[in-house]
């Protein structure tokens, strides 16, 4: 499988996914593998078909938002460069890559980007804020109608007044990092891609 | 290989972020978990600790998957060790590069190896480090298990440091605190890696022993992987928690539980009491107390007297009367009898060793979670998908799940919030208390006047049907009257569900007791009946005996001809009151499980399939309407299981297959009950979360095995036993036995000893003794409870100091930012590198997280600075941030400020 991707693959695109990304050759190869088996129309793009097949995200009450952090805005197919580029974010965080390269720009899979990411899940609009109705949606997917709507509204704005601040009745990025402050998100959120 | 691919898209891998130990559990029981990523299955820890292993464990993993180089492993290994104190958060940070070609070893990075506390060496290291990460780049390394001479003196030069830091800790400028952890962490390292300076074979046992505990880790993973798959029912148990709640799937635990110790208990009795004298004793047929007696016969294999335990049933091994008073049965000589006397006791002391055991235990349990309460519904929000789930059944569990947790916290947070009216409530409830003390009075009295009445109707033979069963009538109907009556006026109190349900436990328990008691006194009758009768027969039997042989002399005129013996069926035998005790047990006991069972049967099963089924032909929303599903009755089941139990314990010293009879029924009630509980019950209407221990089940247990413990030590130290049945037959006591083999079988001296011992010179002292002990113990435990609150404030008001001064730099934040762009010497300062995560290093409690070493040292670096251009130890945090908006500046990350 590895030398297939790797004949498919050329070394400079490699070399550029390294570097963006942070992933190790290996890992590229392997990743590009599962790319190209789950890319059933082998035009060398993910649709949110070939995601939805997945059945982990089939189930998952939040898939949708998860297949939508693949695609950029307005754009329905994601090559393998936008795969990585996501995926980035759970990669392991590895001590070593500060030394390699300080003086760049934050890597994809720092504690920030990986709660920016989990953010974003919640914030359907893209406000950079969790309002209330937002919360309520994401509750309706996750309980079904177990709980009468009444309920879950004070679900929701007992969420929004634990962790609300700074009093405008949604969630900033800032007050959710508070929120998950205590939350180990460096492990949470990471998959020890290859082994 | 697949695992791994699958793996990789499920985002979010390591599931729900931020859930505790119960909550872990929950994960285990999805499949995808189980198979796919062994830290899913963690088993059942306090979170901290649980995370903080996951974290140590996640290091050996990494370390496996690239063991490049031992260097590596020891930093993962030297984090491991320090993870233990909570406070590792950045030691490793001279790892190397991967993967890059190149000739010599990475020089440098080690460095900084375990000394991430130190922010002051921290400072002066920096040069070598940037020295070290320059060299890294263009120089990694591949070598395997070994160290090159360059990483060799760089260890060298880092045990020779931290010697040095060693000597001179005490001329430092800084905290005891600090310096005490300092020296904690310094000597832990220089007798970690000295060993690995050593020439050769040193370093090799060094490889070995990081390998050795790499593999360990693993293992251990794999061992709680296995143990946790070898509870039994953990997944049909987590399937009910998750539809019904923590507090229905408290009783399937307590039922668990309960069949963990019968079974326990099964095995000694069968053990040792039940197969000995199968394999050994005499056949059945051979003697009278094994043979069915000539009038019996006929009828003892009818399935009416079978049911009964009569006929074959009453002469079998089930049954104390059965088993033979030689001292020693078979070729090893097993002294029957004594282990009969012993397992009977022994039940006893096991099962109050692991009731009290268990009870401890979970008090132990109770405290740990104290600290989650701040962010409950965020938490549940945002964290409680489990986003390795990929089985459609498992993912429906997780749904049923979340939305009980979310229902069970309502219901806590409308407790929380209820607006008192105190007085109305207090007068309330003490009406309530006072009328339930009033219908428990006067079921009692009832209790009381039928017994008496009954002894009256005992002596007299014309009594109507009525009069014959009231007692049984009488406390049948207070039994299903009472119940729904307490629960009506608990109402009145309004108590949370789950304090309500220990009330109402509390109450039914106390009904119960009557119940017992009656029984009880009705047995006692009986057995003293059967005492007076059996001196008759003894007599009689003699007699009998007498005239059979002389008889057979006469009839043969042959004084000197042996007689045959008897037909065993033919022996006049006493009433045997054990063997009589013992069937009473047994009855009850199958009787209960035919109650309960058909309860269930009809009560809950019937009724749903009536409701589900009539409902499209009835003129009333069946369902919504009058009868609708059953609730789960999870206070009668757990009072249904004590009193369950308590008969056990009672019957099993008189008839030892009961213990049988109950592993059975436990079993089958397990399977049972799940089935029925998910298949036609509904939840309750306020879902409540159980307290984590069921101390008060087990304190209920704990009641009923010492109220049981009673009668059987009763009748084992005062009644004579059976002259003609039972292990103990020709004996004045049960317990002469013991003494028996004291003189017989154990040297003599130990018959003096036993004498001394039981002198009550000897005994006085030695029960005040453990008077003395158990108070002192108390006052230990006492001052412990006392010192353990004191922490618990400190904490909490640690925390909150720690919350406060965050809330208050970020409030200051926003003017600070506002004149940051004034300030004139903002160019000067170095721009600040993106926040690493090691917010949480100037927390105690802090985990070890993943720091990158080079913006630790830098970040540290541009602080110092930042604090030598201002004085302002406040003004330093906001202005040496960048005014991004979601990356609040850590206050206290300073070493200065320390």
């Amino acid at each position: 499988m590895g030398s297939r991707a790797s004949t498919l693959l050329r070394e400079e695109e490699i070399e550029e996914i390294k570097k963006e990304t942070g992933f190790s050759h290996s890992q590229i190869t392997r990743l590009y593998s599962r790319f190209t088996s789950l890319d059933k129309g082998e035009n060398g793009t993910l649709s949110r078909e070939d995601f939805q097949r997945i059945p982990e995200l089939a189930i998952n009450p939040l898939g949708d938002r998860i297949i939508n952090a693949f695609f950029p805005e307005g754009e329905d197919q994601v090559n393998f460069r936008g795969f990585m580029r996501t995926l980035a974010h759970f990669r392991p965080i590895e001590d070593n890559e500060k030394n390699k390269n300080p003086p760049t720009s934050e890597p994809l899979n720092s504690r920030t980007n990986k709660l920016l990411f989990a953010f974003r899940l919640y914030d359907l609009d893209r406000d950079d804020k969790i309002s209330r109705d937002e919360l309520l949606q994401v509750l309706r997917m996750m309980v079904g109608v177990n709980i009468s709507d009444e309920q879950l509204g004070s679900i929701a704005d007992r969420t929004i007044q634990e962790a609300d601040t700074n009093g405008d009745n949604s969630i900033s990025f800032s007050e959710f990092i508070k929120v998950l402050e205590k939350v180990d998100v460096e492990q949470k959120m990471s998959i020890r891609f290859l082994h | 290989m697949d695992d791994g691919d699958n793996k990789k898209k499920k985002t979010n891998g390591r599931g729900a972020p931020g859930k505790g130990g119960g909550r872990a559990r929950g994960r285990r029981t999805s499949p995808v978990s189980e198979d796919e990523d062994d830290e899913e299955d963690t088993p059942p820890r306090p979170r901290r600790a649980g995370e903080r292993r996951r974290a140590a464990r996640k290091e050996g993993d990494e370390d496996e998957d690239d063991n490049k180089a031992s260097k590596k492993k020891r930093g993962g290994a030297a984090n491991r060790r320090r993870g233990g104190d909570g406070e590792g958060g950045d030691g490793k940070k001279g790892r190397k590069g991967r993967g890059k070609k190149g000739g010599k070893g990475g020089k440098g990075e080690e460095k900084g190896d375990s000394t991430g506390k130190e922010k002051d060496k921290d400072e002066d290291k920096d040069k070598k480090k940037k020295k070290g990460s320059s060299s890294d780049s263009n120089s990694g390394s591949e070598e395997e298990d070994s160290m090159s001479e360059g990483e060799m003196a760089r260890l060298m030069e880092e045990v020779e440091e931290k010697k040095k830091l060693i000597a001179t800790m005490r001329n430092k400028p800084w905290r005891m605190k600090r310096r005490l952890v300092l020296l904690k962490d310094a000597q832990q390292f220089v007798d970690k890696f000295e060993g690995a300076l050593g020439k050769g074979k040193g370093r090799k046992w060094f490889a070995y022993k990081v390998m050795m505990t790499k593999k360990w880790i693993k293992f251990q993973r794999d061992f709680d992987n296995f143990k946790t798959s070898c509870i039994p029912w953990e997944r049909k148990i987590k399937e009910v928690e998750s539809h019904f709640g923590s507090s229905v799937a408290s009783y399937f635990i307590f039922l668990r539980w309960m069949y963990g110790m019968n079974l326990v208990l099964f095995g000694f009795t069968f053990g040792l009491v039940v197969i000995p004298e199968v394999l050994m004793g005499l056949p059945y047929g051979s003697i009278p107390r094994k043979t069915v007696p000539r009038p019996e016969q006929d009828t003892a294999q009818d399935y009416s007297v079978l049911m009964d335990f009569n006929g074959y049933c009453k002469y079998s091994v089930l049954f104390y009367g059965y088993y033979n008073d030689q001292r020693t049965i078979g070729l090893l000589k097993f002294r029957l009898p004594l282990s009969y006397l012993l397992v009977g006791i022994g039940n006893f002391g096991y099962s109050l060793m692991l009731v009290i055991r268990t009870m401890a235990k979970n008090a132990d349990v109770g405290g740990g979670d104290g600290d989650e309460s701040e962010f409950t519904f965020a938490w549940k929000m945002f964290t409680s998908w489990d986003y390795l789930i990929g089985n459609a059944e498992t993912a429906d569990n997780k749904y049923a799940s979340i939305t009980t947790s979310f229902k069970e916290s309502i219901v806590d947070e409308q407790e929380n919030q209820k607006d008192e009216n105190i007085h109305l409530r207090r007068f309330l409830r003490v009406l309530a208390n006072f009328m339930i003390t009033c219908s428990l009075g006067g079921s009692g009295y009832l209790i009381y006047f039928v017994v008496k009445r009954s002894q009256e109707f005992a002596n007299r033979d014309d009594l109507s049907w009525y009069e014959k069963n009231e007692l049984e009538i009488i406390m049948s109907l207070l039994g299903l009257v009472c119940p729904p009556l307490f629960e009506t006026i608990a109402e009145l109190e309004d108590y949370h569900p789950r304090i309500a349900l220990k009330w109402q436990l509390g109450r039914i328990f106390a009904l119960f007791l009557g119940n017992l008691y009656t029984f009880l006194f009705a047995l006692f009758d009986e057995v003293n009946s059967k005492l007076e009768e059996e001196q008759d027969i003894k007599n009689n039997s003699i007699w009998i005996m007498k005239e059979y042989y002389a008889n057979f002399s006469r009839l043969t005129n042959d004084t000197e001809a042996t007689p045959p013996p008897m037909n065993p069926a033919d022996v006049i035998r006493g009433p045997c009151w054990e063997t009589a005790v013992g069937i009473e047990f047994v009855k009850l006991t199958v009787s209960d499980i035919q109650v309960t069972y058909l309860t269930i049967l009809i009560g809950d099963f019937a009724r749903a399939m009536i409701v589900r089924f009539l409902n499209y032909c009835w003129c009333w929303d069946l369902e919504a309407g009058f009868p609708s599903y059953g609730e789960f009755d999870i206070s009668g089941n757990v009072l249904g299981l004590v009193f369950n139990q308590g008969m056990i314990w009672m019957g099993a010293f008189y008839a030892p297959g009961l213990v049988g009879i109950n592993v059975l029924r436990l079993l089958s009630s397990m399977y049972y009950q799940c089935w029925a509980v998910m298949a036609t019950n509904v939840p309750h209407e306020r879902v409540f979360k159980a307290s984590k221990s069921n101390n008060f089940y087990m304190g209920l247990l704990l009641l009923v095995l010492f109220l049981s413990l009673l009668p059987v030590v009763y009748t084992i130290m005062s009644l004579p036993p059976s002259f003609d049945c039972g292990p103990f037959s020709g004996r004045l006591k049960m317990f002469d036995v013991i003494m028996e083999t004291i003189d017989l079988d154990l040297p003599a001296f130990m018959g003096t000893l036993f004498s001394y011992a039981a002198n009550p010179g000897l005994i006085i002292p030695a029960v005040l003794l453990m008077v003395l002990a158990i108070y002192y113990l108390n006052a230990v435990s006492e001052a412990y409870k006392n010192s353990n609150n004191e922490l618990k404030k400190k904490m909490q008001l640690a925390r909150d100091e720690e919350k406060n001064r965050r809330n208050n730099t970020d409030s200051t934040n926003q003017v600070m930012k506002d004149l940051e762009d004034l300030l004139p010497n903002r160019s000067f300062i170095p721009p600040p590198p993106p926040p690493p995560p090691k917010a949480e290093k100037p927390q105690p409690e802090a985990k070890p997280t993943k720091t990158k070493p080079g913006s630790a040292a830098k970040g540290v670096k541009v602080q110092k600075d930042v604090a030598l251009a201002s004085p302002n130890p406040n003004a330093r945090g906001p202005v040496s941030q960048a005014p991004t908006p979601r990356a609040g500046p850590r206050p206290g990350r300073g070493a200065p400020a320390n």
